[in-house]
């Protein structure tokens, strides 16, 4: 089911890898994320001054993308999917992590409690360069595009910044773009409120291609649009990949969505990922308790496959305030099968393989099996049954 | 399933409803023909896009239209009567009583000075007579109907301390505390979580079970509609385009904006290379497009489509507002011919006539 | 005009095979300021604030032209008790200066005052409250803490010392200029702020650093033109309260004195021919309230227009 898809012989911008500099690094690695963290400091006091907590959005996070791949990630609200990414486009600083784009070491900060030695922040020329070859598209086709600058200025405005300055091939380059995102090259003076939102995000799209980027960050970059409109940029963002051999990190919180797009998918849960896998093996054989939750719960558009599903309990506890050990714990149905073992809340699992390249972040992954997800099913409250 | 409908009395008939905006930048047909049956105790899922009117067709239902807005024509029968031409203080009797509502952000609609106790037993006492202890007694009741544990402790919090999916349960809490005949429920679970969702979609699975209420629910999910529906009205451009019961709309929907929504949507565990795609965007609700509102994007657009077309017979009890539907059968839509319908046959004449 | 305009636009070039753009086509290209100007022509109440300020602002520039000297030549020939004529349409005051020009000439200073009042406080404002919104931290608090030393300060005291220190100094106008200027600044200074505050966090902003925009191309292009706007709604506000503050100044004796004339001295004076000439408190007074009106008619259409919450829609 999964293609393979072409190595990243098309943009012109990505330079052959450079042997040798990134060590162990594959070679067919584009961005390499080591034991990332966020987290965002809770002041209080006179002026701010003292440190009351911390919102651990990001809590060591290591993953690599391979070139020409796409890499899904979801997660629900909170979930720091969204702060990770931006993050690795350096929009935010990082608390501590290492972070690796083609060969380049955007930042290398040591964690708390590692020896100390002094964090390691590209230069800010080498940031402009990496800029140009990592690129984002963001969830609101509205707020994430000036309303003062024509669709010529905004997609235009990134060649300019690299060094562009010649009015007239900026305009070229930017009718190009627009013809490959599909929007009309007439276009080029108008102003994006005159755009519905689909057009929008392909604006938005056509902005980040235009610096031959490798790499693109998508942010649920279709979750703010209508239904009919969501499967044309959906579309196009998979013929955008196959043409210029683009590298996604695609982030979403919609399961069918990413499926659709990824290669490969990561679930996190409260700062962790949880599991790592192969988009056809997380979906038919998910092994983390969390990942089989999350699947159950998406209603599906067909009436005949109304099923019973795992309702977990309680809510999403806060990322101020992670549970101990497994941060799933508090809601795990698989703990509550197992008879609430006590590794599971004092032991912090790590992400290990599984086999067949499948990584999990939990004690008892081999525990999952049809049978115990049946019967999870069955103790989750009354259901309604299903119409013939 | 499928030929019960008509036979069977309706809770809820909308005929030809309009409400329209006058704004600004000129007219808004917000709704601008709807119809919709909901049957006691069945759950009708209204699905469109966003500016579809859905929302629109559920205030004018409540009649909580505000200015610029108006109901210019239609009519909602509930239970019998009327409600366009019921005076505001029965109207304010129904609300609440026998019809109750709940949105897809709960804070709006709580009171975020009051507890979510005191808030519940207002509801409560407000269409009964129960005295305060009483009527705290069963907000306290209510909350544990509706799932939420420690309920007692709950009532006496604020709901600024309770999480989206609480809100949502509470707002049901509220909502259900005089057990109304039909709930209106606008997106609820839209600004939830997947697992938050399953919560509150189970929930009202078992609560519509139980009270036997009808569920009157709009969203833009597929897959919420077909998880919780009975019948299925999809609606586009302040119309509803195509009606049926669930499993016809799904299996086989008639109207080419449902057949191209159905293909367009991603679904988990049939990957695809490409997606089937509606062209074209969805029309600006100050410029639309004279005749069918869908012509520009339809695969299928023809002349004729150039005049609007009316809802016409598909199969028993399957409509669809498309010239491709078979002429003849005349759309069941209650007792007598609405203006829209002697239209839509004065239409169908002056188009077979050239 | 629609439709001209989108054939000119569709004539521009062969339409791409997209399908997904004839709705674009159906409205006329806008900037983002013509989109304003079009919902302020639109807002009746702001138009008529607009043409009243552009007429005050017209006879405060002309009148006093024409008029030469006429508003500070006293004359023993003319009486408030002259019949009013062309020449005089207001009459003469009891020095038998000409009362039409004395208050075109007193609008002309309390035009100049309010004007060069506002232009500091934006000035002050603006720099201010941006350094502090885009530095944010440990700065952005003890900047917003100055502010709040700055309000917590009695204003109008604060101007009646400053009068008090420089006035003997620089002519009266600047004093009050600079009194009105450098206390009344903190507004603005918040509002930049707290846009900037907003803007720094906006997507487009993180979209112009992901794409490597200088910091001086970010806050230039993108940020100061998004955070002008409420300022600019609220320095025409401002042209109000600063009319309002010279009036009540001169009023006290603190600013515009006699011979000079600005609409508070002018009032001053009127107070002693109360009863034998009412009339001449009400030219200044409803001056001085025309001037108010426009200036919150503009301002409060302007905020309307340029809201950002109201739909762009063409």
């Amino acid at each position: 089911m999964t293609e393979t898809r072409a190595p990243n012989t098309l943009t012109p911008s990505s330079p052959a890898v450079a042997p040798g500099v990134a060590g162990a690094v594959a070679p067919d690695t584009l961005l390499r994320v080591d034991n990332l963290v966020k987290h965002f400091e809770i002041r209080g006091g006179l002026l701010g001054m003292s440190r009351v907590g911390a919102v651990k959005a990001v809590d060591g996070v290591s993953f690599s993308v391979r070139r020409g791949e796409a890499l899904g990630l979801v997660g629900e609200s909170g979930c720091g999917k969204t702060t990770l990414g931006k993050v690795i486009l350096r929009l935010l600083p990082a608390t501590s992590g290492r972070v690796e784009m083609d060969g380049q070491v955007l930042f290398d900060i040591p964690a708390r409690g590692e020896p100390r030695r002094r964090p390691v922040y590209a230069s800010n020329e080498a940031m402009k360069k990496v800029r140009q070859n990592m690129q984002v598209v963001f969830q609101d086709p509205y707020a994430s595009l000036n309303p003062r600058m024509s669709v010529g200025e905004l997609v235009g405005e990134g060649p300019l910044v690299h060094g562009m300055t010649d009015k007239k091939e900026r305009e070229a380059l930017v009718r190009d773009m627009l013809g490959r995102v599909g929007l009309n090259q007439s276009h080029i003076h108008r102003y994006p409120h005159e755009f519905s939102g689909g057009q929008r995000q392909r604006i938005g799209i056509a902005r980040a291609l235009a610096l031959h980027p490798a790499f693109i960050v998508c942010d649920e970059p279709v979750s703010a649009l209508d239904v009919s409109i969501q499967s044309q940029v959906l579309n196009l963002l998979n013929d955008l990949q196959a043409e210029l051999g683009l590298t996604y990190l695609f982030i979403a919180h919609n399961l069918a969505v990413v499926e659709h797009i990824s290669d490969r998918v990561g679930v996190m849960y409260l700062g962790k990922l949880v599991e790592m896998a192969n988009v056809d093996d997380i979906y038919a054989n998910p092994r983390h308790p969390y990942t089989v939750a999350l699947l159950s719960a998406v209603p599906e558009p067909d009436p005949h496959r109304r099923k019973k599903r795992i309702i977990l309990k309680g809510d999403i506890p806060s990322p101020a305030n992670p549970p101990s050990g497994c941060r799933f714990h508090t809601r795990c149905w698989l703990r509550e099968q197992l008879g609430r073992p006590e590794r599971c809340t004092t032991e912090e699992p790590v992400l290990r393989a599984l086999g067949s390249g499948q990584e999990s972040a939990c004690h008892f992954a081999e525990e999952i099996s049809p049978e115990a997800v049946a019967s999870a099913v069955a103790s989750s409250g009354p259901t309604v049954t299903a119409e013939p | 399933m499928a030929t019960t409908r008509g036979a069977q009395e309706a809770l809820l008939e909308v005929v030809d409803l309009r409400t329209h905006f006058a704004t600004a930048d000129g007219l808004v047909r917000a709704v601008d023909g709807v119809s919709l049956r909901i049957r006691p105790g069945k759950t009708l899922g209204v699905v469109g896009e966003s500016g579809c009117g859905k929302s629109i067709t559920a205030l004018s239902i409540m009649r909580l239209i505000e200015r610029p807005g108006r109901i210019v024509s239609g009519s909602i029968t509930f239970d019998g009567q009327d409600l366009l031409r019921l005076p505001e203080d029965e109207m304010r009797n129904i609300r609440g009583n026998e019809i109750s509502m709940i949105f897809q952000e709960p804070m709006t609609s709580l009171n975020p000075v009051y507890t979510c106790g005191d808030q519940i037993a207002e509801a409560v006492s407000r269409h009964g007579s129960l005295t305060q202890r009483e009527a705290a007694a069963r907000a306290v009741e209510m909350l544990e109907q509706v799932g939420i544990p420690d309920a007692k402790r709950r009532a006496g919090e604020h709901p600024h301390q309770l999480s989206g999916g609480m809100r949502q349960r509470v707002m049901i809490a509220m909502a259900l505390s005089t057990n109304p005949q039909l709930l209106i429920a606008d997106e609820p679970t839209t600004a939830l979580d997947v697992t938050i969702q399953a919560q509150i979609l189970e929930l009202m699975k078992a609560l519509r079970e139980r009270n036997g209420m009808a569920i009157m629910l709009i969203t833009h999910d597929l897959g919420v509609v077909a998880e919780m529906s009975d019948d299925v009205s999809v609606m586009y451009a302040g119309k509803v385009v195509e009606s049926s019961d669930a499993i016809t709309v799904y299996d086989r929907p008639h109207h080419p904006y449902t057949k191209g929504l159905l293909a367009s949507i991603p679904r988990m565990g049939a990957r695809r290379e490409r997606l089937d795609v509606i062209k074209g965007v969805v029309p600006n609700p100050l410029n639309l497009p004279s005749g069918c509102l869908f012509k520009r994007r339809c695969p299928y657009a023809m002349p004729i489509c150039d005049n609007a077309p009316p809802l016409r017979l598909v199969a028993e009890g399957h409509v669809s507002r498309c010239w491709l539907a078979p002429d003849g059968g005349r759309p069941e839509l209650g007792e007598a011919p609405s203006a829209a319908e002697a239209e839509a046959a004065a239409l169908t004449l002056t188009v077979a006539n050239p | 005009m629609a439709s001209s305009e989108s054939i000119r636009s569709g004539a521009a070039g062969p339409t791409s095979t997209s399908t997904d753009t004839d709705e674009v086509d159906l409205v006329a290209v806008q900037t983002y300021w013509q989109l304003v100007r079009r919902r302020f022509l639109r807002n009746r109440t702001a138009v008529i604030g607009l043409v009243l300020l552009a007429f005050l602002v017209f006879s405060a520039i002309v009148f006093p032209m024409v008029g030469g000297d006429a508003w500070y030549r006293t004359s023993l020939v003319h009486h408030p008790t002259d019949p009013v004529s062309i020449d005089a349409p207001l009459g003469y005051d009891n020095l038998g200066r000409n009362i039409f020009f004395r208050l075109t000439k007193g609008l002309q200073t309390s035009l100049i005052i309010g004007f060069f009042a506002v232009l500091i406080i934006t000035l002050i404002g603006t720099t201010f409250g941006s350094i502090s919104g885009y530095a944010g931290g440990l700065v952005d608090n003890v900047m917003m803490r100055v502010v709040d030393i700055v309000l917590s300060l009695p204003g109008f005291f604060l101007i009646l010392m400053l009068v008090a220190f420089i006035g003997g100094i620089v002519p009266p106008m600047m004093v009050i200029i600079i009194a009105i200027g450098i206390t009344g600044w903190t507004t603005a200074a918040r509002l930049v702020r707290a846009e900037f505050l907003r803007l720094r966090e906006s997507d487009f902003v993180q979209a112009a650093k992901a794409l490597g925009a200088s910091d001086s191309r970010i806050i230039i292009r993108h940020m100061v033109p998004s955070a002008m706007a409420p300022v600019l709604v609220a320095a025409t506000l401002g042209i109000a309260d600063a009319v309002v503050t010279e009036a009540a100044l001169s009023f006290l004796g603190y600013g515009i004195r006699d011979p000079d004339a600005s609409l508070g001295n002018m009032l001053t004076a009127a107070q002693d021919y109360f009863y034998r000439q009412p009339l001449w408190i009400y030219y200044p007074g409803i001056t001085l309230i025309l001037v108010v009106l426009a200036a919150s008619f503009v301002g409060d259409g302007l905020r309307d227009a340029l809201d950002p919450r109201q739909k762009l829609e063409a």
